[in-house]
């Protein structure tokens, strides 16, 4: 797609039905460039580039920034787009905003703030496969956090024990109701843990996912297993998730197709596959998604007590035009996991119903779990 | 009634033995040692395992079961020092077992029995070829196959009087022939099954301290490794079911 851009100039040589690169231009058209910003602040962000001495601050927009809400409300794609192109992302040293920072990210409502810039905030909307799009970007010379954060007991409680690990706090605040996005801005601000530091939100967004999904695996292991083969799917986004539940132990594998003309797909369908049995080594070649997606699935075991084999695929359509971050693979599995499953009894008839949802087969010859199901004995067939 | 001494060594052996398998399980006590036998969720691996009274440096027992949590012994065995040693106490009808090393006195809530599957009773199967082979070796072996695959053949060509290991990836391909000369015994037969590496790798980790290791085969049969522990007062059987594909 990269090499292409220059040479189409938007004229839709790559086969989206939208040039992503042309439609930031559509937004920008309707922000007013300024030096200063006096509004919402949902949550913060704190960058990659130069760790440990990332640049951090709030993201600066009228809108909660809870992806969740976007799905309920019925966003589009395009409306999304349009609320990160006009988000603003202050940027300044870590450690000398770390205190306003912290107190943004601990409350659960957006605060009014007060930032001035040393120079107009520029336009530059950036794609990512894990983060949400962020449009603008502007140095900060001082932020005012003009209200309280409104602070969740939960969350009071795990930010002030410093001797609760990080990973533990996670997993304490996950079970008292406290949502993913918002412990993930705990963890990236560095308010939990014993030895707490700033976390760039990429890695956050994934640590959480991971330390959740592995805490989830341990509680369903143990859980007797399922009985029968269940078929799930949904689509958000032109992300489809259809997951197909197999009795047996915990086992996990996510296939991740790209449909030929899809964002990363290249020509013809682009697959990768990743999966794990109880322990999972190095870190995934699907990335964020295959931990969010994880996540949802053993929400649903241990909702219904059961342990289960999983294998779930996602297949990108070329409908999901701007990556907009993990989290719609989160949301996707979510949605799909609270569908009325199809309930099978064998696993041919699973595989032949998932199939279907997908509108073709052609998975079934990369999953290399399914061809375990299918050879693999039992000791009571002898 | 338990009430038992037993080398720290030993007994962090014997768990991590029975940890390969499982995270819970029913440890049968009588008067002459300690057994257990449990399959895992998906019906796919067995672990059998005995530990004599001569394991114990000093052993009392009255029949009973118990039920224990395997991950949270694992814990308390990752505490113990190297050639301490550890008491076991259980009175008559606890539900707390005391366990007492390195001055820590651990006071351990049992499991209740009938939350825990019930022991399965051994599968009768024939296994003809039979290979005697360091546990060092075996466990390379293992380890040297999931680089390429995620499944391995384990067989016996009576012709050519050998034992092989082999294991087909997508595009790497790894073989392994050991003779009679290399290994400790073979008992010749035609066989040959393919099993996953998933439930090898953790078998053979613990197979891997054991200086004799006996496998047994058949054509596409599960396959049984024995092995001895605590200086051969304890014996180990794991049972995995083989994966047959259909071409």
């Amino acid at each position: 797609m990269k090499r292409l851009c220059p040479e189409c100039k938007g004229r839709g040589m790559c086969g989206l039905p939208r040039c992503p690169i042309t439609s930031r231009f559509y937004e920008s058209v309707r922000v007013k460039q300024s030096d200063a910003y006096m509004g919402a602040s949902p949550s913060v962000f704190i960058g990659t580039k130069g760790y440990p001495r990332m640049q951090a601050g709030p993201l600066l927009v009228d809108d909660p920034d809870t992806p969740p809400l976007w799905v309920r409300e019925g966003y589009s794609i395009e409306d999304i787009v349009g609320i990160r192109a006009r988000t603003i992302r202050g940027a300044g040293e870590t450690a000398t905003h770390l205190d306003r920072i912290q107190e943004i990210a601990l409350s659960a409502t957006p605060l009014d703030v007060e930032v001035a810039f040393t120079r107009p905030v520029s336009f530059n909307l950036t794609f990512d496969g894990t983060l949400a799009p962020v449009g603008l970007h502007g140095d900060m010379k001082k932020v005012d956090v003009l209200e309280n954060a409104r602070t969740p007991r939960p969350v009071e409680r795990a930010v002030a024990d410093t001797d609760l690990k990080a990973t533990d706090a996670v997993r304490t605040l996950y079970r008292e109701g406290v949502d993913v996005y918002h412990i993930t801005q705990l963890l990236t601000s560095g308010l939990l843990g014993v030895r707490r530091r700033t976390v760039p939100t990429r890695w956050g967004i994934t640590a959480v996912d991971d330390i959740l999904g592995a805490a989830l695996k341990e509680t369903a292991g143990r859980l007797p297993p399922l009985e029968e083969f269940r078929v799930f799917s949904a689509t958000i986004y032109g992300n489809q998730i259809t997951c197909i539940l197999a009795p047996g132990a915990w086992h996990y594998e996510m296939i991740e197709i790209w449909e030929g003309g899809s964002l990363w797909g290249g020509d013809g369908d682009t697959v990768v596959v990743d999966g794990e049995r109880r322990k999972k080594q190095g870190y995934s070649p699907i990335a964020g998604a295959y931990y969010s997606a994880r996540l949802a699935v053993l929400d649903y075991l241990n909702a219904i007590g059961r342990s289960a084999r999983a294998i779930i695929i996602r297949k990108v359509s070329s409908a999901y035009w701007a990556p907009l971050g993990t989290w719609v693979i989160r949301e996707a599995a979510r949605a799909a996991m609270q569908t009325d499953p199809q309930v099978c009894p064998t696993l041919h008839e699973a595989a032949a119903a998932a199939s279907i949802c997908l509108g073709s087969s052609e998975w079934e010859v990369s999953s290399n779990l399914m061809r375990e199901i299918q050879s693999q004995k039992t000791l009571f067939d002898f | 009634m338990l009430k038992a001494t037993i080398d720290t060594d030993t007994f962090r052996e014997t768990i991590d033995v029975i940890a390969a398998m499982v995270t819970e399980c029913r440890l049968t006590i009588s008067e002459q040692g300690i057994r257990t036998r449990a399959v895992d969720t998906a019906n796919v691996a067995m672990i059998s395992l005995e530990l004599d009274q001569e394991a114990f440096s000093s052993f009392l027992a009255t029949a009973g079961e118990l039920g224990i949590d395997i991950t949270k012994m694992k814990n308390i065995v990752g505490m113990m020092g190297r050639g301490d040693v550890l008491s076991l106490d259980l009175p008559d009808d606890g539900h707390k077992m005391e366990m007492v090393f390195s001055g820590y006195k651990y006071s351990l809530t049992l499991l209740d029995v009938n939350t825990i599957r019930k022991e399965p009773s051994m599968p009768s199967i024939e296994l003809p070829a039979k290979i005697k082979i360091s546990g060092a070796a075996l466990n390379d072996a293992i380890k040297a196959a999931s680089v390429v695959s995620d499944k391995i053949a384990l067989g016996v060509d009576p012709a050519a009087n050998f034992f092989y290991m082999e294991a087909e990836g997508d595009s790497d391909h790894i073989r392994l022939e050991l003779g009679k000369d290399e290994l400790i015994d073979l008992v010749p037969a035609e066989a040959r099954s393919l099993f996953s590496l998933d439930y090898l790798k953790d078998m053979g980790r613990v197979m891997g301290r054991a200086d004799e290791v006996e496998v047994q085969i058949g054509i596409d049969h599960p396959v049984k490794f024995r092995f001895g522990i605590a200086d051969d007062n304890g014996r180990v059987e794991f049972l995995l079911a083989p994966r047959i594909e259909a071409d």
